[in-house]
């Protein structure tokens, strides 16, 4: 019999039956917000921790090809992370009532570096949200990897003074409203 | 994993953007509402594993930022350049590119990342699949064979009701697809659904050929108490008539591998775990069935070196941290702390396809046989294969709740499975159930 037009994935799915793996680590992002305050440009203070598992994919930070991303091959590649990074994510400051449809903010990059998470190391961007008009909310709209993983999520932690907002970010809810 | 800082509890908002879709915050107001039990759990999880973490000084991989001092400082492991399934991805990756209206293209590069992806247990892999079929997958009438790819990629993530659905429809277009035949077949046996999975295997034969519509009925055979009559059917499986893959070969030395351990014939098991892990030495489905093999002759020390490099998957991390346990081994500290801060994770993104495993973590690592019980018994609504009623009996023997595990125990008396460990358990349980029934009885 010539079973050439079965491709490996038939062998992969009856396995399942045998063994039924249960955990596998899909891609998350972590991004911590801190509100900073109405009266300040600044709106806010943020951390984005991204999975190099995952940037490598986009940029490819393993430069030697080796299998291990050092930090000398990290570095080399920051400024790329940053650019990639802050294209995906938009913030718009809202103010007064009348003021519905509000100004994009800008993301000012402080610094990054890297954050140990439990299935592996992200690059940790710190940034500040600064926006040019004063605004009372925040509206946050995030794309980061959904176009190469439509399972990736991004998970949202927003303090505000005593107060804890927590999202779930995902292709069909990749935007939301946060009171500053 | 560095959990975001501790939340004052009371005043905690919590504004779930996908867990609950009537509660989307589209409005700039900042009205709380009650907090879903979900995302309590995953909060008080996520306090008590920062708290734990710093009591025991837990060291790497688990920090907060920094900046590494040594350019040559290690950071993370990813796919090498050199590795051959690397290699052929970026070549299928080259040829999708070149022709970005190929389906027959992105198929094959789907394909290629699903089975890295269960080749190595990250599940990224399965989620760039996904990427790659979305513009046929979107389209009003998608083609059998995207369908059929999806259902492959919400079946690796155990979502089973929307993967049948697609098989179903894929099955419309093309009633002759044997792939998708077996797929069906595969989903039902994991969902203990065995008059079904009979009448798939006979499709899969029509439509794939004898030998794999015998590797098809063999499984099913150890399923329902003929385990004997399965290592007949799939040894003639293993013989197939013409040139067999490597994959085809590994996948029927495992089956045969599960059979001998149905019968309690170690010694066979043994031999086709190795023979299927020397066809396909780095796939990670056998890998963790081996691991499990040897932890249960209590041979957990060959566990670490097994297991040495595939610690990223979350499946062999599990069974690394239930060897370290096993002998006893300081380091179990440090692996509990991470394997529950990968399930808290996997949890906050709400996923939850993982209850054989964390039943298992619970009762094993973290000695909480009621958790383990009740994470079982959730797993045990959707999947049915003989690890998911172990992980339930082991759970409700340490809680010492056994009317829980009564679906349980009908299911191995109904289905006649044989097993060495389950079958002992739950006539002791059945055993002690009666007992228990007949001293209330007046």
């Amino acid at each position: 019999m010539n079973r050439a037009w079965l491709s490996p994935v038939l062998w992969l799915v009856l396995d399942l039956a045998t063994t039924a793996a249960g955990a596998h680590s899909a891609s998350d992002a972590y991004l911590t917000l801190d509100a900073a305050g109405k009266d300040s440009p600044v709106v806010a203070h943020g951390e984005w921790d991204i999975a190099l598992r995952d940037l490598d994919f986009v940029l490819k930070l393993d430069d030697d090809g080796d299998g291990r991303i050092t930090w000398g091959e990290l570095k080399h590649h920051q400024a790329d992370i940053a650019h990639y990074a802050v294209a995906r994510l938009v913030f718009v400051g809202r103010g007064a009532a009348a003021d519905r449809v509000g100004k994009a903010c800008a993301i000012n990059l402080t610094r990054q570096q890297v954050a140990g998470h439990a299935d592996g190391t992200y690059a940790a961007l710190f940034f500040d949200v600064v926006c040019a008009r004063p605004a009372t909310s925040l509206h946050l709209h995030y794309d980061l990897f959904f176009d190469i993983d439509p399972s990736h999520r991004g998970i949202l932690v927003m303090h505000s003074g005593d107060d804890v907002a927590t999202a779930l970010l995902s292709p069909e809810k990749a935007s939301i409203d946060l009171p500053l | 994993m560095r959990e975001p800082a501790p939340p004052g509890p009371v005043s905690a908002r919590i504004y779930t953007a996908a867990l609950n879709e009537e509660r989307t915050m589209d409005s700039p107001s900042s009205r709380p509402f009650n907090v879903s039990l979900l995302l309590r759990l995953v909060l008080a999880t996520a306090l008590l594993l920062v708290t734990t973490a710093r009591a025991q000084g837990i060291p790497d991989p688990v920090r907060a930022p920094f900046t590494p001092t040594r350019d040559s400082e290690v950071l993370q492991d990813v796919p090498a350049a050199h590795d051959p399934a690397v290699q052929a991805m970026r070549t299928l990756r080259a040829q999708l590119d070149a022709a970005p209206q190929s389906l027959a293209a992105a198929i094959a590069l789907a394909n290629a990342y699903i089975d890295y992806s269960r080749q190595i247990g990250d599940a990224h892999y399965a989620g760039y699949a996904e990427a790659v079929i979305a513009p046929w997958r979107t389209r009003a009438a998608p083609p059998a064979s995207v369908l059929l790819t999806e259902a492959t990629i919400l079946q690796y993530r155990h979502q089973f009701t929307a993967a049948r659905e697609l098989l179903q429809r894929a099955l419309r277009i093309d009633a002759h697809n044997g792939q998708a035949w077996l797929t069906l077949a595969t989903l039902d046996m994991v969902q203990g659904d065995y008059p079904r999975v009979g009448k798939e295997c006979a499709e899969v034969t029509n439509d794939a050929g004898l030998d794999v519509g015998l590797a098809c009925l063999g499984n099913l055979r150890s399923y329902t108490g003929h385990a004997q009559q399965s290592l007949l059917l799939l040894g003639q499986a293993e013989a197939p008539s013409g040139d067999a893959s490597p994959s085809y070969l590994a996948w029927v030395h495992g089956l045969l591998a599960e059979s001998a351990e149905r019968l309690g014939d170690w010694a066979r098991a043994e031999a086709d775990y190795r023979a299927a892990l020397a066809l396909l030495p780095q796939d990670n489905f056998l890998l963790v069935a081996y691991a499990d093999f040897l932890l249960d002759r209590d041979r957990a020390r060959e566990v670490l070196p097994l297991l040495a490099g595939h610690e990223q998957s979350d499946t062999a991390f599990l069974r690394i941290a239930l060897a370290q346990a096993a002998l006893h081994s300081p380091d179990v500290v440090r692996d509990t702390w991470i394997m529950g801060a990968r399930f808290a994770a996997l949890r906050q993104r709400g996923s939850e396809y993982f209850g054989r495993e964390e039943s298992r973590f619970a009762l094993s690592l973290q000695h909480d046989p009621q958790a383990a019980l009740d994470l079982a018994l959730r797993n045990w609504q959707v999947q049915r294969a003989p690890w998911d009623a172990r992980v339930v009996l082991e759970a409700a023997q340490a809680a010492n709740d056994l009317r829980r595990a009564t679906p349980v125990l009908d299911f191995v008396e109904q289905t006649h499975l044989e097993d060495p460990v389950i079958v002992p358990l739950a006539k002791l349980l059945r055993a002690r159930l009666t007992a228990a029934t007949a001293q209330l009885a007046p």
